[in-house]
């Protein structure tokens, strides 16, 4: 039986990689305005490409995040460039339904070209006691790392110069436009770092949990559950609702059973909506 | 008046010729038909609360796996016969969905799509906890014999795909079907005018939910198997939306011809490959958005080719 101490601190560290696939979805849909479906699958591929970067080459699954994050950074805007550009003036569903599409799409290429093994990333396993509390060395490093780069996040939208650019078209668009700055590449830039956050969360994902072409799905509805709490584009919401997911599937976890944690995500998000749409926070 | 009779005749001509099918085709032939049937009623289904209002119901599965599960246990562990269970599985969901419909209908846009793949997902996971399982037998699933000759099966859809297609045509028609029009275009104005659209919202959705979920509880009867993850299925919601859309959106007869080709696109891509197939259909629903987005009847409709009216 595990302490209460322990299990609030292992919600946490699962909180916080939440947080970072859920803050990538606010950015991206608070800025752009695409609500992109399709954001689990690239948490999938960015487990991928740190599964195989280790397994190929025996590349440092941490030091492989360096390389992914700019990967996905520009394949994000390449794909925000050349397809969902297009449907920024047109109805909101219909981004909807086209990164469904995106996500089908993705998820079963995955399948095919690397079948349904569950794989995961041997590395850094064992565990280290801190004041009679076990901890996962992994676990414990993925937190760090996962605070780290929400850290850099917020420093980046607050105090430089694109981050304010890209707070001032999530705010207004259009007198962001007439003030001079370019909304359509800041649309871009930010569609590019919800991406690298996805491919972000991918790789610590990796060295934590198994991984397989499916596994998108949970994130995705963990990340909309998050969006929903937290606000609309409110990052920091963002931040507090992954902590607040990753604990509440921890204590149900050890209270009642895994399958019935899995029923949070959903729960979370008809309850919020219906009861406070806004979010629990109001910016 | 004078053009109407051919129309008739024609329409009953098709259908004595589809019913008479069992009698000469071969069960192959048949099965492909029932699966075509099925997917119009969903598809149709979809779009006549979808497709009109512009309420984006991405959990179509819902409607299909509760109104399959309440039929496919009865008919399973109460030895209820399938002309019986069918009909309640099909009344007991739209009873469900006055009660949803009435919560969640409240919410919009993007956020009404998300509440309802969050209660497909969510009842998913719920069916298949080990809290449930003394009623829904739990995630492993229900094998079931219901003692249904196929070709008896195929009549019973042919009929509801009748009857579904014969709503679809009236309400386009209808009064009910222009109010509907006007919420998807500005539900705003359209409740200045008078319309009251939280009922008519409400109305389209359970009459939606009703042909699904009886179109849902023939499919698992003819599958003879039912567990959560085939019964809620992202798939279940997906293939009706990508076949509406292809047909054209808010029109009558798209829907069907959707299905159509559809299912049979599947039966030819399922054998060769499996796998990739899902994705093929990922990338036409992408395709649709980006090139296509008024479906087919739609384009024709634009061209000139078809009349612009409703009724189509």
């Amino acid at each position: 039986m595990a302490s209460f101490i322990e299990i609030l601190i292992r919600g946490l560290m699962l909180g916080s990689v939440y947080a970072l696939v859920g803050m990538g979805l606010t950015l991206v849909w608070g800025v752009v305005g695409i609500v992109n479906i399709a954001h689990g699958e690239f948490v999938m591929l960015g487990a991928y490409f740190a599964f195989w970067a280790f397994s190929l080459i025996h590349f440092n699954p941490f030091l492989s995040i360096l390389i992914s994050i700019p990967v996905f950074f520009f394949a994000g805007m390449l794909i925000h460039r050349r397809i969902t550009e297009r449907l920024i003036k047109e109805h909101e569903l219909s981004a909807l339904i086209l990164t469904f599409g995106m996500s089908i799409l993705i998820w079963n290429l995955a399948q095919f070209f690397w079948t349904n093994t569950y794989r995961s990333v041997p590395y850094l396993t064992g565990n280290f006691p801190i004041l009679g509390l076990v901890f996962a060395k992994s676990k414990t490093v993925s937190f760090g790392l996962a605070v780290g780069i929400t850290a850099a996040l917020f420093f980046f939208l607050k105090y430089s110069k694109w981050g304010k650019a890209i707070r001032a078209t999530s705010q207004n668009s259009e007198v962001a436009l007439v003030c001079g700055i370019n909304t359509m590449k800041m649309r871009m830039l930010t569609f590019g770092m919800g991406i690298a956050l996805a491919g972000a969360a991918g790789a610590i994902v990796s060295l934590q949990w198994v991984i397989f072409p499916q596994m998108g799905g949970s994130y995705v509805s963990k990340a909309f559950a998050i969006v929903v709490l937290g606000g609309l584009g409110n990052i920091q919401g963002a931040l507090a609702g992954g902590l607040i997911i990753g604990i509440l599937e921890a204590v149900v976890t050890q209270y009642l059973s895994a399958k019935v944690a899995q029923i949070i995500p959903s729960v979370t998000i008809l309850v919020i909506l219906l009861l406070r749409p806004t979010g629990l926070f109001k910016k | 008046m004078k053009k109407k009779i051919p129309i008739w005749l024609g329409t009953v001509a098709l259908m004595v010729f589809l019913a008479m099918i069992p009698f000469f085709a071969s069960d192959y032939w048949i099965t492909l038909l029932v699966l075509i049937f099925i997917f119009a009623v969903y598809a149709s289904g979809w779009n006549l609360f979808s497709g009109l209002t512009g309420y984006t119901n991405f959990g179509l599965a819902w409607f299909i796996g509760v109104s399959g599960y309440v039929s496919s246990l009865l008919i399973a562990d109460y030895n209820l016969p399938w002309v019986f269970a069918w009909p309640v599985g099909a009344v007991f969901i739209s009873i469900v969905s006055i009660g949803v419909g009435y919560i969640l209908l409240r919410i919009r846009g993007v956020y009404f799509a998300i509440s309802m793949v969050a209660l497909a997902e969510g009842t998913r996971e719920l069916f298949g906890t080990e809290y449930l399982s003394p009623i829904t037998h739990g995630g492993k699933g229900v094998p079931f014999v219901a003692g249904i000759q196929l070709s008896t099966l195929y009549w019973a859809i042919l009929f509801i795909a009748f009857i579904s297609l014969l709503v679809c045509y009236k309400i386009a028609s209808s009064k009910f079907g222009l109010r509907l029009v006007a919420i998807r275009e500005d539900e705003q104005a359209a409740e200045t005018l008078g319309i009251h659209a939280t009922r008519d919202k409400i109305l389209a959705f359970i009459l939606s939910a009703f042909f699904v979920g009886l179109a849902g509880a023939i499919h698992f009867t003819y599958q003879n198997y039912i567990d959560p993850s085939f019964a809620f299925s992202i798939h279940l919601t997906l293939t009706p939306i990508v076949m509406a859309l292809f047909g054209g959106v808010g029109t009558v007869f798209g829907p069907f011809i959707g299905a159509t080709l559809f299912t049979l696109i599947h039966e030819v891509l399922w054998a060769e490959l499996t796998i990739l197939y899902m994705a093929i259909f990922g990338g036409i629903l992408m395709a649709l958005i980006l090139f296509f987005p008024q479906g087919l009847l739609g384009w024709m409709k634009e061209k000139g080719i078809l009349p612009r009216i409703r009724k189509i």
